[in-house]
């Protein structure tokens, strides 16, 4: 019952993390703490309106760790709900609140409110830490998702009093629409949690100092500690290595997030991950990867293991192609000088796209745990051919006139050399070996400075074998062919094209989709994918962060690639600021008789 | 060409016409729904070209444009089609002018049909019955249930009018082959020596069906065109009579000169039903007892006989509802993919199914009958109260039944069945509830019913038109909430024209010959070999009907027999 209850929403979180005894960073080697947690990150089901949700419920998580607990979970669970009143169930939300937030309370009293967890924004002045980090803290602390005692320090070189971070800070919170009410209090709280802290990345007594500071703050509660990096690749392993060394958490567990770029190919990647296991072990390292926190990737892996229709056309016997799109429609904008060391293939590629692409592709794991999942990740990236020169075509985006406004080509930005070869679009077609997917293309397509801003995945299904109605389909029958779309961003929603008769006498065909917009089924704001991951790295959970041997994986398979693109000077296709990107990209599909579904003409 | 943009309201539709489509005589017609101009360019081909193969008149095969020979544009291949047609009349007899039927529904889907240009240029339009009416009491009274299309409502009045000069009315007896001498010498002045084609649309209790055709048949059948019937339900009330009733129709009619209506089939979702399946690749993979876990077919309607019930009483539910339009939805469900699109094919498999399937047992049906009730101050009459009722009657006003098809498509997988009057709500659906996922990694997720947790797809023929497929999706948020949530098409949303009443196209059907949608003897047969025992058995043993109040959702006897076969009834559920 406690258990079941607890899972359900964040205003448990205080006291499950303060009863919960995972204080150290070392676990042992199958996880055995996360491999419990997991499977119950989702114990309430919710039937019909998502409307009315009350406050606790909004921040919904996995708590208890406790293995013991785990197991009388299942039975608690179901009692739970059985008891459960019918209109409770009527109304969608199997959530039993009261009885929950009592029975958590009651339980923690023990040793209640003795922990607490400290985030440190290394690089605090930066932008993501401006733009995305404290923002998602604030939202986080706003749904009563962190901890009762916790405390943020920025951390960077710029000299800065509390107050001025908090100043910089406080210009960028916002509110959850839904819950506008105490907006400004919870702010004022918010920002009187935020401290900062001035020194130099790779200078140990700059640490130690902060050390000091935190442990002031902590007032010798069990002290949980999370660093998230938000610094060039240069000074990563400075800084991991003075936090490491010197403003690690004596008693609780220390964390830290990474962010991309992971190096820039097999060798520097694995470069980097050697030298943070000298200070760090693999389960403190938290690679991010902000796309595996969006909603729609989220829901990927509900979609197909838990809707019985999906999964058994999920294979090379009914798949005829699926296609990773992302567009931006700006470019570099005076930013390029870190773009230019990259270019967009590992920008947007070799890390959104085909993590994608991996949980999209992957089996069925053995569980839900971030380990199972990792694994199955793992074993689609290494199955795959590496990507070949001639499956892939590259794009640069130059400058364009339109109605009287003109927007600058890729090396019209200062930042850039003039002379740049670095795609900002690129288009691959990659292939899995194995018995699911074998000679299904899975094309990529990433670029900058488009018409549109999109993230999506398209699955074309193969034509009906035998097809009665073949004849009133004209001339394009892949174009008639059933077509599911799972469209991360903007307006987050998933439909299924589907073959219909167009109401009437007579029989016209065609395609109609089935589809659930988001933003009409579920008026609540959808948590920036920062929140998700966070709250996962303060909760211990792995799934979403890439492991090691993951990241291996994925540059093994582009590594070949970049080089030969680099050393053969190849030059990429120009295409106009604004326009649906180079032509070679449609070739490059034709080959392989595919057709980008995102630039049919009813996309 | 000149006439043909009097056919073809948009421009932009006729210049696809003339460019892009290898089949442009059957655009025009179409034309007006191409809401989406670039995408629909291929898919504009009607079906109906094809039905033309098993239909002795090739110039009804292709839809309605073609009936106007001289609408075409330069169809060269069909210049010889224009000689046959330019000559040809339809003349429509409505048998049973006066009653209900023909003035709510006959006469107006002929109007429409008129107005969509969907009829041929010569045709003429006879009521028969045996009241005395003059022409313009019939084109009076026809007049007041005429509507336009909302999408065309410009010339409506002067389409109205020219319809009505085609209407004409001719009294008579039911059974004199005198009378129908008579009309057959009008229809003669009206057709003017050309080809002749008749339509009979029997609009009449069935005791006086074979009458009229034999009357029909022997005095006023074409010489030189062909003479066709549609015949409206009860086809017979068991086996034995309805057997009976397809013997006596025969002596007079071939079996495809009889058009057996059941006006279910012309719903446009049931029509879709097929497009569906067969046209989609996402769905026949799961059409079967490895993916689907009970089929649905529910019928409802929220007002009871009221003072009707003298017909209704005579038969009851199971034969006004479910041994016809829902088991003839069931079959095409059900059946296995055809050779063709053609009528013989489709209804070959059709009857297959049928005769796979175990003769309904009574202790598989449910029987109830509604009884007065009182709400809100207003009360609403019991079954029994309407005096046109027995007032001991055992009728079933409700019933619920479960079947099950053997075969390898389908074993074990209960199709239930409901249909009821004086019900909470009206509404004809499909249900498809899927199986559980195997090995569930979100099994935790769905709380205690794990069958609220399984997929589902809900097919709405009426009222709201639509399609959806229900999924559980996660709940967006931080965290791992699951919830179900529609992937939904909604026909009022999609196509917001109005979608053709079921007897617009039955009739359009009849008149190009188009089989598909009417009833096949040997399937009549073999629905009433399914139904006929526990009919039987139900009026021998005098089953009493479990009582449920007006407006209500029926007996709870329907829950018991569903939960019996695992089955939990979907439309009363959190839907």
């Amino acid at each position: 019952m406690s258990s079941f209850s607890s899972s359900l929403s964040c205003p448990t979180y205080r006291s499950r993390t303060s009863s919960s005894p995972f204080l150290s960073t070392h676990h042992h080697p199958h996880h055995s703490l996360i491999n419990v947690v997991d499977p119950r990150r989702s114990l309430s089901f919710h039937s019909a309106s998502p409307q009315g949700p009350n406050l606790s419920e909004l921040c919904v998580r996995s708590q208890q760790r406790k293995s013991v607990q785990s197991s009388a979970l299942v039975q608690d669970g179901s009692v739970a709900t059985k008891s459960s009143p019918a209109e409770e169930l009527k109304d969608g939300l199997v959530t039993i609140p009261t009885i929950k937030a009592e029975n958590v309370v009651a339980e923690s009293n023990g040793e209640g409110n003795q922990s607490t967890v400290s985030i440190t924004v290394v690089g605090a002045s930066g932008d993501l830490a401006k733009k995305k980090i404290f923002p998602a803290l604030f939202a986080l602390y706003y749904e009563g998702c962190l901890p009762e005692h916790f405390t943020i320090f920025g951390y960077a070189r710029s000299k800065m009093t509390d107050a001025e971070l908090r100043d910089m800070v406080s210009r960028t919170l916002t509110c959850r629409i839904d819950k506008r009410a105490n907006c400004n209090e919870k702010m004022e709280e918010f920002l009187k949690r935020c401290f900062y802290h001035s020194g130099q990345y790779d200078s140990q007594e700059h640490f130690v100092a902060l050390d000091k500071k935190l442990k002031e703050h902590e007032g010798g509660r069990l002290s949980n500690r999370l660093f998230y990096l938000s610094i060039p690749p240069n000074i990563f392993v400075d800084a991991v290595k003075c936090a490491s060394s010197s403003a690690s958490s004596v008693n609780g567990w220390t964390r830290v997030i990474v962010e991309k770029p992971f190096g820039r190919d097999s060798k520097t990647s694995a470069a980097l991950t050697k030298s943070l296991k000298q200070y760090l072990e693999e389960d403190q390292i938290f690679r991010i990867d902000h796309y595996l926190g969006k909603e729609l990737v989220e829901n990927l892996s509900v979609l197909r293991f838990s809707n019985l229709i999906f999964e058994p056309l999920w294979s090379r016997q009914y798949i005829r192609n699926v296609q990773f799109i992302f567009s931006e429609d700006f470019g570099t904008e005076g930013r390029g000088g870190y773009f230019d060391n990259y270019g967009i293939i590992r920008d947007i590629m070799q890390n959104h796209l085909l993590q994608i692409l991996a949980l999209f592709a992957m089996e069925t794991p053995v569980s839900l745990d971030a380990e199972d999942i990792r694994n199955e990740k793992v074993k689609v990236l290494r199955s795959m051919r590496p990507i070949q020169l001639e499956d892939v075509v590259i794009g640069q985006y130059k400058g364009q006139t339109t109605g009287g406004v003109t927007y600058p080509g890729y090396t019209d930005d200062k930042t850039v050399p003039k002379d740049s070869l670095t795609p900002t679009f690129a288009a691959a077609a990659l292939f899995i070996d194995n018995a699911r997917w074998d000679g299904v293309p899975f094309l990529m397509k990433a670029g900058k400075a488009l018409h549109t801003r999109s993230a999506e995945i398209r699955v074309q299904f193969r034509h009906v074998p035998g097809n009665l109605y073949n004849r009133n389909s004209g001339t394009d029958l892949d174009q008639t062919t059933n077509e599911l779309v799972i469209r991360v961003q903007p307006d987050e929603a998933i439909y299924l094209k589907i073959n219909n008769k167009v109401p009437g006498l007579g029989m016209r065909l065609d395609r109609s989709n089935l589809n659930l917009l988001y933003s009409a089924r579920y008026s609540k704001e959808i948590p920036d994918a920062y929140e998700r991951l966070l709250l996962d790295a303060i909760e211990g959970e792995r799934r979403l962060f890439i492991r090691s041997d993951e990241l291996d994986a994925a540059w093994a398979l582009f590594t070949p690639l970049l080089k030969e693109i680099e050393e053969k000077k190849t030059i990429p296709e120009f295409y106009p600021y604004g326009s649906r990107g180079p032509v070679g990209a449609h070739y490059l599909a034709a080959k392989h008789k595919v057709q980008w579904g995102d630039l049919s003409l009813e996309s | 060409m000149a006439t043909h943009s009097m056919i073809i309201p948009s421009s932009s539709s006729s210049s696809l016409a003339a460019t892009a489509s290898p089949f442009k005589e059957t655009l025009p017609l179409f034309s007006r729904s191409l809401t989406f101009p670039r995408k629909s360019w291929f898919s504009q081909f009607r079906l109906r070209f094809f039905a033309g193969k098993h239909s002795q008149q090739l110039e009804s095969s292709n839809g309605c444009a073609t009936n106007f020979a001289s609408l075409q544009d330069s169809g060269d291949h069909l210049t010889e089609e224009h000689v046959t047609k330019e000559e040809s009349t339809l003349s429509i007899t409505v048998v049973g002018a006066s009653g209900d039927l023909a003035k709510k529904k006959i006469f107006p889907a002929l109007f429409a049909l008129f107005y969509e240009g969907c009829l041929p240029q010569e045709f003429t339009v006879f009521g028969y019955a045996r009241t005395k009416l003059t022409h313009d009491e019939l084109r009076d009274m026809i007049s007041r249930t005429l509507t336009c299309r909302i999408d065309q409502r410009e010339n409506c009045g002067d389409k109205m009018d020219q319809f009505l000069k085609r209407c004409f009315y001719h009294s008579g007896q039911y059974n004199s082959e005198e009378d129908f001498a008579e009309l057959n010498i009008k229809l003669k002045e009206k057709e003017g020596g050309k080809l002749a084609n008749r339509l009979y649309y029997l609009s009449i209790p069935p005791n006086i069906f074979v009458d009229v055709v034999k009357c029909a048949s022997l005095r006023a059948s074409s010489t030189n065109g062909w003479t066709r019937v549609i015949v409206e339900k009860p086809f017979g009330r068991d086996s034995e009579s309805s057997g009976e009733l397809t013997r006596s129709l025969k002596q007079y009619l071939t079996e495809e000169q009889i058009f057996r209506i059941d006006h279910y089939l012309g719903k446009e979702l049931v029509e879709n039903l097929s497009v569906l399946r067969f046209s989609n690749l996402v769905f026949e993979p799961l059409w079967s007892r490895n993916y689907i876990r009970n089929v649905q077919l529910i019928f409802s309607e929220d007002f009871g006989t009221e003072g009707r019930g003298g017909y209704f009483d005579q038969y009851g539910i199971i034969r006004d509802i479910m041994q016809n339009h829902l088991l003839q939805i069931l079959a095409l469900f059900a059946m296995e993919t055809p050779v063709s699109l053609d009528a013989e094919d489709i209804r070959s498999e059709k009857v297959k199914v049928l005769r796979s399937m175990k003769p309904l047992l009574l202790e598989d049906v449910v029987v109830g009958q509604y009884k007065g009730h009182s709400k809100g101050g207003k009360s609403y009459q019991g079954y029994t109260d309407d005096p046109t009722v027995p007032n001991h009657s055992l009728t079933p006003t409700f019933a619920a039944a479960a079947m099950f098809i053997n075969n390898a498509r389908w074993d074990g997988v209960p199709f239930l069945m409901k249909a009821g009057n004086a019900l909470h709500t009206r509404g004809a659906e499909i249900r498809v509830q899927f199986r559980h996922v195997p090995g569930n990694l979100y099994k935790k997720s769905f709380a205690t019913n794990l069958d609220n947790a399984t997929n589902a797809l809900v097919i709405r023929v009426q009222p709201d038109e639509g399609i959806y497929l229900r999924i559980n999706n996660k709940v967006p948020g931080l965290g791992m909430r699951l919830d179900r949530s529609d992937l939904n098409l909604l026909y009022r949303s999609r196509y917001p024209r109005e979608i053709p009443d079921a007897y617009e196209r039955l009739l359009l059907d009849a008149i190009e010959g188009e089989r598909r949608l009417f009833i096949r003897s040997d399937e009549l047969d073999a629905a009433w070999d399914l139904f006929t025992p526990a009919l039987k058995e139900l009026e021998e043993m005098k089953i009493v009907p479990e009582l449920y109040p007006y407006g209500s959702r029926g007996p709870v006897g329907a829950h018991y027999l569903a939960s019996k076969y695992n089955v939990r009834w979907g439309d009363l559920g959190d839907a």
